[in-house]
């Protein structure tokens, strides 16, 4: 993946390069929010991050004018800033995700991929399959080897949007945004739990287990 | 040159413009009751001298200037109130009452004087009386003044307008009089009042207007200056507690995470031991001091916004439900009883996510001290007086009556739960969710004591009746 990373924080910047590189992604990088706007109209990028609050043109002036031009490469917003108006703000702004800071690297990469991802699956699916997993999202129903599998509302809100990002880490964090839509950290693990019960629906009396716990990072649902 | 105070004050400036607007008001007054009374009076007069020498005219033409003259003696020295001239064409005294016209100077022409008479009364004094006059020229040349003593009711006018010259000098002075009582009262109202203010900015936030007991503004803006104060006093207060508490709150996992970053570089440095072991504790330790700092920041913003952002209208059953099927699985493993009661059909208005957040947080603790065999029951209801209420009851060991209102506040953990994860800002987060939403959180015990469990606890989240 060809990732734009715009931040003025040198030493963050480094450090995201060094991990998304180490994950085979290739970054560019940008200073500042002018840079940023010649790098994006000069590259073809797969996702870009950019901080918020950055000198001579900040974060959202930036994605706001990319997104005038007609750009719509996925936008993950990094900032200090995680009021709820502030996130509104940003992803009114033409953002696609935003993560306040300071962040767990294993969270930035999975918002990035999951983000890429997004991008390569725009089109609308009405069949969901991973691996010998099956999801119809016409009938709301699961297989997995033709045997049916029996699951609530919100354990198959939580087993689509683990298929959709199959072969990815989703942590925590993003289940409680994405599929539950709270901005907030409960104190105990409360998604763990869910988690857990859906994995012994859909890999209990099957050979191979899908639903993998990725230590430090979340979770990951593998073919 | 500076006026003394009291000549700056704003009551006193008031009375004075009072006085001016009466001071204008009564000059029209005098005016018009001069005019009605005084004018009303010499119009008499000059109709009844106007009749007079019409009548004596009549005589003249009728009978010649002996009839006339005849009829002067006659009449002056009836009980007629007119006084008579009889002067020659060349201003020779003829006959009359007076001596000689008060008019210096006579065209011809019908002319009219004003004069005054000399009396006098019963002991000897000289008394002036105002007097009108009309001289004409007969028609055989001799001169005829005709004049009446404007008397008795004009007297009467002058008195009635000098009483209220009188009147209206003494409300003057009795109105500056005033003006300066009342002034100087009010500002020492205001004067105590900017005591206050003055001192508060001096840095004294215990200094307090006074209230009188009256009743009146001054009272009431003594009494909100008061309550002003008071909450400020309380949120410094909060500011300074928050100050200390988060000191120590971060600084021991900050302190704990360097003697772990330390220990592991020495091991390493030494070419000893394994350092993943200290880099996972240190990444657990970051979390810690994130997550406090998170919940610090959250409580910081709520109280200084004084209100809760974005609200909205909504169903409480509907967050609860919402909330309760996030935790419902976690009790079920941690083998708690859990059931939920929600009243439908209710509306609540405010930020659908703090208060998400404020319900999973009570949630939270219930499931943090609900033994395995307890139960926690999840309510929403309508109280009688209206407000709405989120209720979560659990069979923990609960909190004594004594540290109940302490548990709100910020960092406080009861010593029996400081082995229990968690910040300590759960319930505080909450109590600041609903102070910012006009409401407030109650606790209370719980269902009571049943063999190992128990007494419990009892949390309500009190939000004002919407609209």
């Amino acid at each position: 993946m060809r990732i734009l990373i715009v931040e003025d924080d040198v030493e963050a910047a480094d450090a995201m390069e060094r991990g998304l590189s180490d994950g085979g992604h290739d970054c560019v990088r940008a200073a500042d929010g002018e840079e940023g706007l010649k790098a994006a109209n000069s590259g073809q990028f797969d996702v870009m991050i950019v901080d918020r609050m950055m000198p001579r043109m900040d974060g959202v002036t930036l994605v706001e004018t990319l997104r005038r031009q007609g750009d719509q490469t996925p936008v993950l917003f990094l900032s200090a800033l995680g009021e709820i108006n502030d996130r509104v703000e940003g992803l009114k702004a033409g953002g696609d995700d935003y993560l306040v800071k300071p962040y767990a690297f294993a969270e930035l990469i999975a918002r990035v991929e999951a983000l890429a991802r997004r991008r390569e699956t725009g089109s609308v699916q009405t069949l969901l399959r991973v691996g010998d997993l099956e999801m119809d999202l016409i009938a709301r129903t699961v297989h997995r080897q033709g045997k049916e599998i029996d699951l609530q509302p919100r354990e198959f809100q939580l087993l689509e949007f683990m298929m959709r990002h199959a072969g990815q880490s989703v942590t925590r964090t993003m289940l409680l945004e994405k599929v539950w839509e709270y901005h907030f950290d409960p104190q105990t693990n409360v998604i763990d739990v869910h988690v857990s019960r859906l994995r012994s629906k859909i890999d209990k009396g099957f050979d191979r287990p899908m639903l993998q716990t990725i230590r430090g990072a979340g979770y990951r649902l593998d073919a | 040159m500076r006026l003394p105070r009291i000549f700056r004050t704003t009551p006193f400036r008031l009375t004075l413009l009072f006085l001016a607007l009466f001071a204008a008001a009564a000059s029209a007054f005098l005016a018009y009751i001069y005019i009605a009374t005084a004018g009303e009076a010499t119009r008499r007069t000059d109709r009844d001298i106007t009749r007079e020498m019409s009548s004596l005219k009549g005589a003249y033409s009728r009978a010649g200037v002996d009839a006339l003259n005849q009829s002067l003696i006659e009449r002056a020295a009836s009980e007629r109130p007119f006084l008579y001239l009889l002067m020659s064409a060349d201003g020779k005294r003829i006959s009359g009452s007076i001596e000689e016209s008060p008019l210096d100077e006579f065209g011809g022409a019908p002319t009219w004087a004003s004069f005054q008479v000399t009396d006098f009364d019963v002991q000897g004094h000289e008394i002036k009386h105002p007097a009108r006059g009309l001289q004409e020229r007969l028609k055989g040349g001799e001169i005829l003044f005709v004049g009446a003593d404007v008397g008795e009711d004009e007297a009467y006018v002058v008195k009635i307008v000098r009483a209220l010259w009188g009147a209206g000098g003494l409300v003057i002075v009795l109105g500056l009089a005033g003006g300066v009582i009342v002034s100087r009262n009010v500002s020492r109202s205001m004067g105590e009042l900017n005591d206050v203010v003055a001192a508060v900015r001096n840095g004294d936030l215990q200094a307090r207007a006074p209230v009188r007991g009256a009743r009146d503004e001054f009272d009431e803006l003594s009494e909100g200056l008061n309550e002003m104060l008071d909450r400020l006093e309380r949120s410094m207060a909060g500011h300074r507690h928050a100050g200390d508490a988060i000191a120590h709150d971060l600084r021991s996992p900050l302190t704990r995470l360097r003697a772990r970053l330390e220990a592991a570089f020495l091991e390493v440095e030494a070419g000893r031991g394994d350092p993943t072991q200290a880099l996972a504790q240190a990444l657990d330790d970051t979390d810690g001091v994130l997550k406090t700092f998170a919940a610090v920041l959250a409580i910081a913003r709520l109280q200084a916004a004084g209100q809760a952002p974005d609200q909205a209208v909504f169903d409480p059953a509907e967050l609860a439900a919402d909330i309760a099927e996030l935790y419902e699985p976690l009790c079920e493993d941690k083998d708690i009883d859990f059931q939920a009661e929600l009243q439908r059909g209710l509306t609540v208005r405010g930020n659908r996510e703090f208060l998400a957040q404020a319900i999973a947080n009570i949630l939270d603790n219930a499931v943090k001290y609900t033994p395995a065999g307890g139960a926690i029951m999840l309510r929403v209801r309508r109280r009688s007086s209206g407000e709405v209420e989120w209720s979560v009851t659990d069979t923990g060991p609960g909190v004594p009556e004594t540290d109940r209102a302490r548990v709100v506040e910020r960092f406080v953990r009861l010593e029996n739960s400081r082995n229990e994860p968690g910040s300590g800002l759960g319930l505080s987060l909450v109590g600041a969710v609903a102070e910012a939403h006009g409401g407030r959180l109650e606790l209370d015990e719980g269902p009571g004591k049943v063999g190992e469990l128990g007494p419990g606890l009892r949390v309500a989240l009190i939000l004002p009746r919407a609209g």
